[in-house]
């Protein structure tokens, strides 16, 4: 296992993650669900299955996948969460709504 | 198939919910991105994607847990009804942010120009 090229690819991917709009989406559904665990093992998921695509159509996944089409709705995905917590956080605290 | 909803299967049903919200988010948001796809074709250059995979997955794992001990931070140290505020705030604002990104990439802009 070379480990030069492992660890060029984790400095790389972390570095490239670390205040990536992802890890602030993380960080904002994990601070506000009561299932941190879930979060966590849905975004490793995802992101290890999508670096897996990524890995293994190296140049060709832009032209296989259409991903401005899956950032625009990633961005719907984002603003119902969002649209979502604030309205969930302007709402009276009594009715005991169960964070997903 | 219990008619009226037990406890552990709510339980357990409030844990799919997070489980699939997060990963289709992440998913989606993910696959489209940019600049993990440009990390990853620079390795994966190097005829080793398996040895690229690990080490991105690694990294990938380790950002999502470094994000989520960052989110139950938070959690400790603001009022719940404070944080799901600025929390919708940042995430409608990164929603934006996507969308707009997408559209101008959607849209050939007579300029071309690589916007970052």
């Amino acid at each position: 296992m070379p480990f030069a090229l492992l660890a060029s690819t984790f400095a790389t991917v972390f570095l490239a993650e670390l205040g990536d709009k992802t890890q602030l989406a993380i960080v904002t559904i994990s601070g506000t669900s009561t299932r941190p665990g879930a979060v966590f093992a849905g975004s490793s998921a995802a992101l290890v299955l999508a670096s897996l695509l990524g890995a293994a159509a190296g140049g060709s996944l832009s032209a296989v996948i259409p991903t401005n089409a899956l950032q625009l709705a990633a961005s719907v995905g984002f603003l119902v969460i969002g649209a979502r917590l604030i309205q969930r956080s302007s709402s009276p605290e009594a009715e005991e709504s169960s964070a997903d | 198939m219990s008619s009226e909803p037990d406890p552990s299967a709510n339980r357990a049903g409030s844990w799919g919910a997070a489980f699939l919200t997060t990963f289709t988010t992440v998913f989606l948001a993910e696959l489209g991105d940019k600049t993990q796809l440009a990390a990853l074709l620079l390795s994966a250059q190097s005829g080793r994607p398996v040895v690229v995979f690990v080490g991105a997955s690694l990294a990938l794992i380790s950002s999502s847990l470094v994000g989520v001990l960052l989110g139950r931070w938070l959690a400790k140290v603001m009022p719940p009804q404070q944080l799901e505020r600025l929390a919708g705030i940042l995430m409608v604002a990164l929603g934006l942010w996507l969308g707009r990104q997408a559209v101008l990439g959607l849209v050939p802009s007579p300029s071309d120009l690589p916007l970052s």
